[in-house]
């Protein structure tokens, strides 16, 4: 009796565990717990996190409206009292974050689940024994000075500080307000952009970044890594026309493309056309295959060779048991609907049928087997 | 025959010499054996401070020395020359070109490394400098004697002199808040670091930390902690993400700056012992010799 119960308790315990694993970090994705804590089971009160830097530890990336607004920094309220907590705008920051690395530019490492804050790691105490990682006071200022003097070239304390005691800090009120309604402006992506190069094999490189984005389904970091806010920001843009190599103009496109052959799908002497799968490969995605990403059917990664465009290939054999006719964009009749796929599709893409078997004088799309209707992608 | 005895006299003579300076060598306690395993260190972090020089300032509150208020040292300005730790400024904080990265140019604190085997201590001839056990290589005003031999001992030409006062002379240098660090408290510009460029903590600790760092961030820094081996090994190391030599930190050698010079020079006149025996050695070959002529005279 005593066994059961405890086996009982037991099965209750571990439902209980994998639900509120579900509920603390909803968006696991095949890593199991010991990749962050160590010890068995996790609790909020002992967390046994594993100690920083976590090198293997999985980022993710929030939208910034999804973390705080405005968060105010008091955690140094007892240690000094020269300046009044500061009024941090989190939402604004996450926003500009965007282009340099998303929330890890500050959260080194942002796993699934709660967010883990400066102070979870960083120890408030100078005076300490764990030196491995800067105090909070250290971490805080690091963080911010490594951005703010890139644009402005200062590193005084007052552009975040106010003062205590000064008519500044009546105003912490308004502040906040102030800080929770600033908002970065959404960045405007462009569609096409064409470059001059020095290049012999083409003087000329048209990129369409409409289709690296909404086609190629990237993000702007995959690209866009270790953006600077001073490549917006800045008054003197001339420091940023910096020369670069070679090799690091092509950094950027030689994550997917080879850079070191094929110049000649990059450059060229003339304005290039965008990528179309149609004339490329004779196979049109846009029919029925708009909606589905790249990888769907290149499931090797950098290959895009290979494939056939028989159906066949990807979706197995139709008959006309399985396949819901009314996705081309005709509803078969009754009579056309008990009839086999080959008795009018002959070619392996099933494309254009032919009337010809049965009826000598019909054809598509004169005539119609059915009912014309509204393709639904 | 007087010849021959000279040449015997200068044998034994270097013989006991060498002999009872190994000895004393081995009597005193040399500073290597003090050294306490939880002796405390300063790791610079060189690509993280930003040349606030708030350190500098509260160096001098720290140690009763005259300083202009806080906000002077938001000058820049400074940085066109390059400076050196003086009797006035126990440290001061230096301005590189940063060639990777033009915008963020390479601030470097200098002041004493405090040696584990410090040549101050080893050429002071009164015993003022002395290397203490949680790391600090201070100076006692009350022995020193205004030799001046620390300031051309020390590799890194850190101690200053007060020549501008005539009648007190003081030998001055970062003595790593070794009052301060008594009481508990962190050494003044470790505490009022901004970004903790400069992190306070066991020696150990911090050897161990650089390295971490320089694995966990190749592209940052060069593979090298300045003072984990120079001279022996010193209290404060260093990170940069440039040759040291190029900012100016000398070129030394693994080996301790006092080395030999220090064995031989202490055993000379440890507790005063050689130098009495070398003098009672010398009365008691004369003595001898003075006998033999005696007796050799008598025997003509």
């Amino acid at each position: 009796m005593k066994t059961k119960i405890l086996i009982l308790f037991l099965f209750c315990a571990f439902i209980v565990n994998t639900q509120t694993q579900k509920k603390v970090h909803p968006n696991l994705n095949g890593i199991t717990c010991k990749t962050c804590h160590s010890c068995d089971i996790p609790t909020k009160e002992n967390p046994c996190v594993i100690p920083c830097p976590r090198e293997k530890m999985v980022s993710i990336d929030q939208s910034p409206e999804e973390g705080p607004s405005v968060l105010t920094i008091d955690k140094f309220k007892k240690q000094t009292d020269i300046y009044s907590p500061v009024i941090f705008s989190h939402r604004l920051h996450a926003e500009m974050s965007g282009m340099s690395g998303g929330c890890k530019m500050c959260h080194h490492y942002n796993p699934p689940g709660q967010v883990i804050g400066c102070s979870d790691c960083h120890e408030l105490m100078r005076k300490r024994t764990d030196v491995s990682k800067p105090d909070l006071k250290g971490a805080y200022h690091r963080q911010c000075m490594e951005c703010h003097r890139t644009w402005s070239g200062k590193i005084d304390c007052e552009s975040c500080h106010t003062l205590n005691g000064t008519s500044q800090n009546i105003k912490a009120q308004t502040l906040t307000e102030k800080s929770s309604k600033r908002v970065h402006p959404k960045i405007i992506a462009p569609t096409t952009l064409k470059f001059d190069t020095p290049s012999a094999s083409g003087k000329m490189v048209t990129f369409y970044h409409s289709q690296h984005v909404d086609l190629f389904g990237l993000e702007c970091q995959s690209c866009h890594t270790n953006e600077s806010c001073a490549k917006c920001h800045t008054k003197d843009k001339t420091a940023l026309l910096k020369i670069k190599t070679t090799e690091q103009k092509h950094a950027v496109c030689s994550t997917c493309h080879n850079t070191k052959q094929n110049c000649n799908t990059c450059h060229s002497n003339s304005v290039q056309e965008g990528f179309n799968h149609a004339t490329k490969t004779g196979f049109d995605i846009t029919k029925f295959h708009g909606k589905v990403s790249c990888k769907t059917c290149h499931t090797e990664k950098r290959k895009f060779t290979g494939l056939n465009s028989e159906c066949i290939n990807c979706h197995g054999k139709w008959t006309q048991e399985n396949f819901q006719h009314k996705v081309t964009g005709v509803i078969l009749d009754e009579t056309h609907l008990t009839l086999e796929c080959k008795d009018c599709h002959q070619e392996k893409n099933y494309s254009k049928p032919i009337c010809t078997n049965c009826h000598e004088d019909k054809s598509f799309p004169k005539n119609v087997p059915g009912k014309l209707i509204k393709k639904n992608g | 025959m007087v010849n021959q005895s000279r040449r015997d006299f200068l044998k034994t003579a270097a013989l006991v010499g060498t002999a009872v300076t190994g000895l004393s060598s081995k009597t005193k306690a040399a500073p290597k054996n003090i050294l306490s395993e939880d002796r405390m260190g300063v790791l610079v972090d060189t690509t993280v401070c930003i040349g606030c020089r708030k350190c500098e300032w509260s160096c001098k509150i720290a140690h009763d020395l005259e300083s202009p208020s806080i906000e002077v040292y938001d000058d820049r300005s400074v940085f066109k020359t390059m400076r050196r730790p003086d009797s006035k400024a126990l440290t001061v904080v230096n301005e590189y070109k940063n060639l990777d990265e033009e915008k963020f140019p390479i601030n470097v604190k200098v002041q004493c490394m405090h040696c584990d085997h410090p040549a101050c201590v080893s050429a002071c001839i009164v015993g003022a400098l002395s290397k203490q056990e949680n790391g600090s290589v201070i100076w006692d005003t009350d022995k020193c004697i205004g030799c001046r031999y620390c300031m051309v001992a020390c590799p890194f030409q850190v101690p200053a002199f007060e020549f501008e006062n005539a009648l007190k002379p003081d030998i001055k240098k970062c003595d790593f808040c070794f009052e301060r660090t008594k009481e508990g408290k962190l050494p003044a510009c470790t505490e009022i670091c901004p970004v903790e460029a400069i992190t306070y903590g066991r020696r150990e600790d911090l050897v161990k930390a650089a390295h971490q760092k320089i694995k966990n961030y190749p592209d940052r820094y060069i593979n090298r902690v300045f003072g984990e081996y120079e001279v022996g090994g010193t209290s404060w190391i260093y990170l940069a993400n440039t040759e040291f030599e190029k900012l100016n930190f000398p070129k030394l050698g693994k080996d301790p700056a006092p080395g030999v010079s220090e064995a031989i020079q202490h055993g000379i006149f440890a507790y005063f012992v050689p130098p009495v025996a070398l003098y009672a050695l010398l009365g008691g070959v004369m003595w001898i010799n003075k006998n033999k002529k005696k007796s050799e005279n008598e025997e003509i």
